[in-house]
């Protein structure tokens, strides 16, 4: 399969369990490193980047999952500027950008709860400024709004939406034919590893 | 700010998992323990056959009803022999005078011991130490003499049980350093997965390598250098309760394990300890759960 995406391009990705789309984010992530083929991002050829180099090329990605995978022990505001902390931030920058991003995603006020007193919804949102707060210049998203209802999944979806208006690149991993259906971005479906349907401003189908 | 979170990190695990951090500390401990007696064994040689080396004589005691006459034979023939670089009579009273000199600590020995008991002899420097077998050939079958024996002969047996004491300490030492090697490969991997979330998110959002292995890497060092500063302790105990101790007579016989050279082997022992153990988490980390 050959496939290019546009800097600031909103992409879903369709298609049956097991057809390679949760593969693709692993490639894109460098977890795992294809036999054979090329993938790019922006400058970067990931299948030949060397390991030590991985975790600076991560630094220029952003990723969300379908289980959020926070930290239960940290808040709001600790998971997020847990991300920029380990990446050897000052805390100075952390204090002034995880508010920002915080109340981006619509958590303004809700900083110091823990997961568990957030809703699915909410986390997912955390996650989100978790994974956007060093303004990536790809976002994945993992079948994001999996473990969502269909009215938080539109939010979460908004929320992205708005996300990519800002130039990130956004790649979305997902079964949920409605969320396809309303937002009307280019669809890439995939069966057994190929290509089988490329459409700019795609329905589900 | 990130030593402070690693440092928290490498504290919280070695206690969340505090079972397992006292076993590979005390494993440690021991491992380090005997390869520390084992090098001062080792120094021990050194320094004895040092001591020794220019002072070793062949020693031909003469029977105790010798007359002068066959003394002073002898001691020709010893000196025509070409052997002997300088033989030195040693008259019964001089030889009962070296003895006290040598037991001055232990009066009960001296007091309990004849003058008359103890032969007069003949203390040869050789030109060459390696002859001694030749010289020993020669002379312990004449008339008069007694016995001839070669110090390095003596000192050889001594070397013998330091030697096999040695060989001793250290494969204590081998096999307790895998153990405590097991427990540290072992603790890692607990830590590991207690700590899983964190180091995916880590990866995830590409905190550098070293900065997801710090806190590993360095639970293992803390072990290894609280396991050499124990083994430490333990030699200076021994030291003072053993060997200055309980024991005193029986080391006075050899020149004796000097403090500087126990107290070398605190940065020795805690460097090996630190570094073994820092490779083998790291070896844990790289290969067995790839983080």
């Amino acid at each position: 399969m050959n496939v290019f995406i546009d800097k600031g391009e909103f992409v879903f990705f369709i298609g049956p369990t097991g057809a390679g789309k949760s593969t693709i984010i692993k490639l894109l992530l460098r977890e795992e490193v294809p036999d054979k083929g090329k993938i790019s991002v922006g400058d970067v050829d990931v299948t030949r980047l060397r390991r030590w180099k991985t975790p600076a090329y991560r630094r220029s990605i952003g990723c969300v999952f379908q289980d959020f995978r926070l930290l239960p022990n940290r808040t709001a505001a600790e998971n997020v500027a847990f991300a920029l902390e380990v990446i050897g931030k000052p805390k100075s920058v952390a204090r002034r950008v995880v508010p920002e991003v915080l109340e981006l995603v619509g958590l303004g006020g809700k900083e110091h709860r823990y997961p568990h007193e957030l809703s699915g919804g909410e986390q997912q949102r955390v996650a989100v400024a978790r994974a956007f707060v060093n303004r990536p210049l790809l976002l994945l998203a993992d079948e994001p709004t999996g473990n969502l209802d269909p009215d938080t999944s539109i939010e979460i979806m908004r929320l992205l939406d708005r996300i990519s208006r800002t130039g990130t690149t956004i790649l979305m991993v997902t079964h949920d034919s409605n969320i396809v259906n309303q937002m009307r971005r280019r669809v890439i479906e995939i069966e057994n590893g190929q290509i089988v349907r490329d459409q700019a401003r795609g329905v589900y189908g | 700010m990130r030593a402070k979170y690693v440092m928290s990190e490498v504290f919280l695990g070695l206690w969340r998992n505090i079972s397992m951090t006292v076993a590979m500390i005390i494993t440690m401990a021991v491992s380090l323990t005997m390869l520390g007696a084992g090098l001062l064994l080792y120094n021990q040689v050194d320094v004895i056959e040092e001591y020794y080396q220019t002072n070793l004589e062949v020693v031909v005691y003469l029977d105790r009803n010798i007359d002068e006459a066959t003394t002073e034979q002898l001691r020709a023939e010893l000196e025509a022999s070409g052997y002997a670089a300088q033989v030195q009579f040693e008259s019964q009273d001089e030889a009962y005078e070296r003895f006290k000199d040598t037991f001055e600590e232990s009066e009960d020995l001296v007091a309990s011991v004849d003058p008359t008991v103890l032969p007069a002899a003949f203390r040869i420097k050789m030109n060459d130490i390696n002859d001694a077998d030749k010289l020993i050939a020669d002379f312990s079958e004449r008339p008069g003499v007694y016995q001839v024996t070669n110090q390095r002969d003596i000192l050889q047996q001594v070397f013998d049980i330091l030697g096999g004491a040695q060989r001793l300490t250290l494969i204590v030492a081998l096999v307790q350093g895998v153990a405590a090697l097991m427990l540290v490969a072992n603790t890692i991997q607990v830590a590991a997965y207690s700590r899983r979330r964190e180091v995916a998110i880590m990866k995830l959002v590409g905190a550098p390598n070293w900065f997801v292995q710090a806190p590993f890497v360095l639970e293992a060092v803390f072990a290894g250098v609280i396991g050499a500063i124990f083994a430490f302790a333990t030699l200076i105990a021994a030291k003072f309760l053993v060997i200055d101790g309980e024991f005193k007579d029986l080391f006075s016989l050899m020149p004796p394990i000097s403090m500087q050279s126990i107290l070398l082997l605190l940065p020795i022992l805690t460097g090996i300890s630190a570094v073994i153990s820092a490779i083998t988490a790291w070896i844990t980390l790289r290969f067995n759960i790839k983080v």
